[in-house]
Formats: C-alpha cells, structure tokens, sequence
C-alpha cells in the first residue's frame, strides 16, 4: 500500500464521514463549517483525477465564495427561522422520504453498475487512448492544455459562460440598487 | 523513504522559520515603533531587549486554556488551527532561491490564491465559535474586507501572469534573471537577457507593472488586516476583533498566523515583481556582477533581503498612516484599485499581444 493509496482513502474517509455528519447535526452553523471540510476533501479527491485545476477552483470559488455567502446568509437570517428549521426537521433537502430514497437508489446502483462494467472491460476511448500514448500524466502542464483547449476548441462555450456570468453579474447589482430612480 | 524524510524535514523548517520570523518581527515592530514615535522601544529584557519577545512567547505558553463557558468549544478550538494551517501550507509553492522550492507544481500561485483564501473561513469560526459580540463583528468586517480586496489581489496576479505566460512561481522566477529561458526587454525595448540585474525585474519588463505592485502592496497589506486596513481589531471600538477571547497558545497561533502572512504577501510580490532570487547588481561589460551574484546562497540572501524590506515598510507604515473608516476603506478599494486593476489587465494583454511578441 503506497503512500498515495493511504492519503486517497483518508480524503475518501473524511469527505464520507463529514458528510454524514453535516445532514445529520442539528447545529447549523456547525454543520456550515462542516461543509467546508467536505468540499475540501473533494478537493483533494479530484487531485487523484489529476484534475489539479478543478481542485483548486473548487477551494477558491466554493470554500471562499460559495461558502462564506452562505455563513453571512445564515449568520443575518431570522432568528426564530432558524430555530424552526433546527428543531421542527431532521431533514436537510426537504423531499419526502420515499423521493429521497428512489433517488439515492437510482444512483447507487448507478455508480455499481459502472464500476462492474469498467472493472472488466475498459471502454473503447480509453483503450484507444492508452495505444496511443495521449493519456494525461501527473508531471504534464495540464492548466496549459486547458488553456489551450479553452481558447480553441471549446471557445464557444467558454464565451457563453462568461455571458452567462456578466449577466448574472448585473441583475445581482439591478436587485440590490435602491428603487429610487424608477 | 529519503522522499518522506523531505515530506516531513520541509515543513519543519518553514514552521521553524516562521517561527523565528514572528519572534523577530515582533521585536522589530516595536523598535521601529519606538523610532517612528521617539522613544525607545523595549530595552529592560537583554541586551536592547533583544529577548523581550522571548519572554513573551514564554509567558504565553505557560497560560491556561481558558474557553468561555457560551462559546461553541469545537468551533473555537480549531478556528486557530484552521487560520495558521491556511497561511502555513501557502509556504509550500514559493521559491527561496534557484531550484530551492518546497513543491516545484505547475499550478503553484493559483494554489496559493486558493490556499489562502481558507483564512477567511477560519476567521469567520473564530468569530462565531467566541460567542462575543465583538469578536462577531471583527470576524464580519475582517471577512469583508478580505472578500474585497481578494478582488484587486487576484486582478494584479492576473495581469502579471499575462506577462509571465506561466503559473509556476518556480518558472516565474527565472523569468526576471540572466538565467531566463525568453529574451528580457527593459520596458519593450532594450534586450537586457545578458545584463540581468535590476533591469530585468517584472516591474521594469512593462512599466504599467510597477503601478500593478503599488495596487498589489496596498491590497495584501488589507488582505493581513494590518493598519492602515485594521478595522477588523480596530481596538478602541472592537477590543481585539476575532481574536478577543483567545489567550495562551491558541492566540500564539493567531499571533503567527498573522506575521506569517506578512511575509508571505511580502515574498509573494517579490517573487512575482521584484526578481524574486534574481540579484540587482546587473552585468556591466567586464564586471560580470550579475554573474557572482547568482547561485543557491546568494538567491537566499537576495530572497531574504528584499522580503524583509517589504516587511519593513509594512511595519513603518503601520506606525505612521491612522486608520481608514469602513466606508473609505470599501471606497478604496472598489472605486480606485479595482478599476485601476483592470486597466492594469486590458493594458498586460496588448502589451503581451503588440510588444512581446
């Protein structure tokens, strides 16, 4: 068992572990900071998919964006709503039982029917790729092919996106802007 | 195993560096306050109260542990960890001196960016984990200011990197020197890849960088909460901010956080924009002083050298410019070193496009 083996399932652990704690705490601020812990073991999880940019993207935008927005909201929130939601439900998505369950079975067997499938056959993209020596190794410059990538093949999107986000952008600062012009 | 003996030696270093940085920062900080407003400083404890800060330290560590009985005990033990682990683990992309570089990766200040940025988090625990009024508010106006000025922070990183075409702190360093893989050009006209010294530093590579560092300087002395940006423990309105509750070891951890991150925005510009390791003696004809002074000794020195000025003038003004409100402060930083960021930005990619190339 290498070194990296141990480290992969202690981020597997962790992330398994915390998530379970956080949709099962009845602290909601404790289980903010758990999220945190979370996200962060995925972080880690996706570097052993040598999606090194994704890993770090995930820290920079969710743990120090997404995440404080979401302490700020619930550190400003109602008082008493807050007490309702702690006490009133175990539950942290708000579907009904059976919903919850067909969905997480539906992904479960899923993820066990890849994994069956893969383990004996890998498919043909990936042996094509593995004859011709174009796999991916820890020691390239992949934040370059993305780059690359970005700005050549899949420009398209990438504008749309960037769209996406300006206008995002400026019907946030439309809401927030005091109605007194109008 | 000899790779695990380095895994585990690197990080003891640093922590032993950081350490020994923060003992003598402090003594620094106060001597210098000491001149800036005459008077003397410490000088009871050895020799001009060299060893003060050690008794300090010492006087720390002995303290109880003592959590308020309201406070949220899990959140406000880790919150200390978390902030130090943050700033500590920035240190493992930065480059000393040629080739001298904890983690050589590719995607180095991207991570550092990210890294970073956890300090917030650790913050806000701190904060909320307290149970104090006080410490609520400091750790809320810490995390706004920090938000804001992540903003001109990342704008200055970006039109630099449009510069350097890489995200390797490694790389980037070797950029500024004679040992640089492209032609250097002194502001887009005079080849300078022979002569090196200060000539072929980032700042003087493309002028509009040097307005690129005064933006990032202002904006990394905000992001470490340092005066004139101290609101966050303003102390005569907050007591000490996050930090109000925390004594013994675990406000030692705040403590080094602290002046960790100061050297690690000070290392960080002189990394990206003042040569990193690269010496500023340049090569005239003959004398060959570029040359000399580069090698594993000399960029440590070089390192060291220009890190500890920067940290030096964060400290002067410290003690000399008063403190900015909150409104000014947000002011500062959305109407003036944003927009300025991103012209700084549009003016990197044509220089990059028209000149460079």
């Amino acid at each position: 068992m290498t070194i990296e083996t141990i480290i992969f399932y202690a981020f597997a652990a962790m992330a398994i572990g915390a998530g379970l704690l956080l949709v099962n705490i009845r602290n909601t601020a404790r289980a903010l900071f758990l999220f945190f812990v979370v996200l962060f073991a995925m972080a880690g999880l996706y570097l052993f998919a040598l999606a090194d940019f994704i890993a770090i993207t995930q820290i920079l935008i969710y743990v120090g964006g997404v995440l404080i927005l979401l302490i700020f909201a619930f550190m400003l929130s109602n008082k008493e709503l807050l007490k309702d939601i702690q006490t009133s439900s175990t539950r942290f998505i708000s579907l009904a039982n059976w919903q919850s369950v067909v969905l997480s079975i539906t992904f479960l067997s899923l993820m066990v029917y890849t994994f069956v499938n893969w383990s004996q056959q890998m498919p043909g993209w990936i042996e094509q790729s593995i004859s011709k020596g174009t796999l991916i190794q820890a020691k390239d410059n992949n934040i370059e092919l993305l780059g690359f990538k970005f700005m050549t093949q899949y420009v398209l999107p990438f504008e749309i996106i960037s769209i996406f986000l300006m206008m995002a952008l400026i019907g946030a600062a439309h809401l927030s802007r005091k109605d007194n012009t109008a | 195993m000899p790779d695990l003996f380095i895994h585990i030696i690197v990080p003891i270093a640093i922590f032993l560096f950081i350490a020994t940085f923060t003992l003598f920062a402090v003594y620094a900080e106060r001597k210098i306050a000491g001149f800036l407003q005459d008077r003397l400083g410490p000088m009871e404890t050895g020799k001009f109260g060299l060893i003060q800060t050690v008794a300090d330290i010492l006087k720390l560590l002995q303290k109880e542990f003592i959590t308020p009985s309201a406070a949220d005990k899990v959140l406000f033990a880790i919150a200390p960890v978390v902030i130090f682990t943050a700033v500590f683990i920035g240190y493992s992309v930065v480059p000393w001196a040629p080739d001298f570089i904890p983690a050589n990766t590719n995607t180095g200040l991207f991570f550092l960016m990210a890294v970073v940025s956890i300090d917030a988090i650790g913050i806000l625990m701190a904060g909320w984990g307290s149970n104090n009024k006080y410490s609520l508010l400091g750790a809320i106006r810490a995390i706004a200011q920090m938000v804001s000025y992540e903003i001109p922070v990342g704008l200055c990183l970006i039109s630099a990197v449009m510069i350097t075409q890489t995200l390797n702190l490694n790389d980037i360093a070797y950029l500024q020197g004679i040992d640089s893989p492209h032609p250097i050009y002194f502001f887009g006209f005079w080849d300078v890849t022979q002569i090196g010294g200060v000539f072929a530093w980032h700042i003087f590579q493309a002028p509009h960088l040097l307005i690129v560092y005064v933006i990032f300087f202002l904006a990394t002395l905000a992001e470490c909460n340092r005066a004139p940006f101290d609101i966050p423990e303003a102390e005569s309105e907050l007591i000490g901010g996050f930090h109000t509750e925390y004594g013994g070891i675990k406000f030692a951890f705040l403590f080094l956080a602290e002046y960790a991150m100061m050297f690690l925005v000070a290392i960080l510009g002189v990394v990206i924009f003042l040569g990193a390791w690269n010496t500023p003696l340049p090569n005239i004809g003959a004398l060959r002083l570029a040359d000399w002074t580069t090698g594993l000794g000399w960029g440590l020195f070089w390192t060291f050298t220009k890190s500890l000025l920067i940290v030096g003038i964060q400290i002067w003004i410290r003690w000399t410019l008063p403190r900015f409100r909150a409104d000014q402060l947000m002011t500062l930083c959305w109407k003036i070193l944003i927009p300025v960021g991103f012209l700084c930005l549009a003016i990197s990619g044509f220089w990059r496009i028209f000149i460079m190339l």
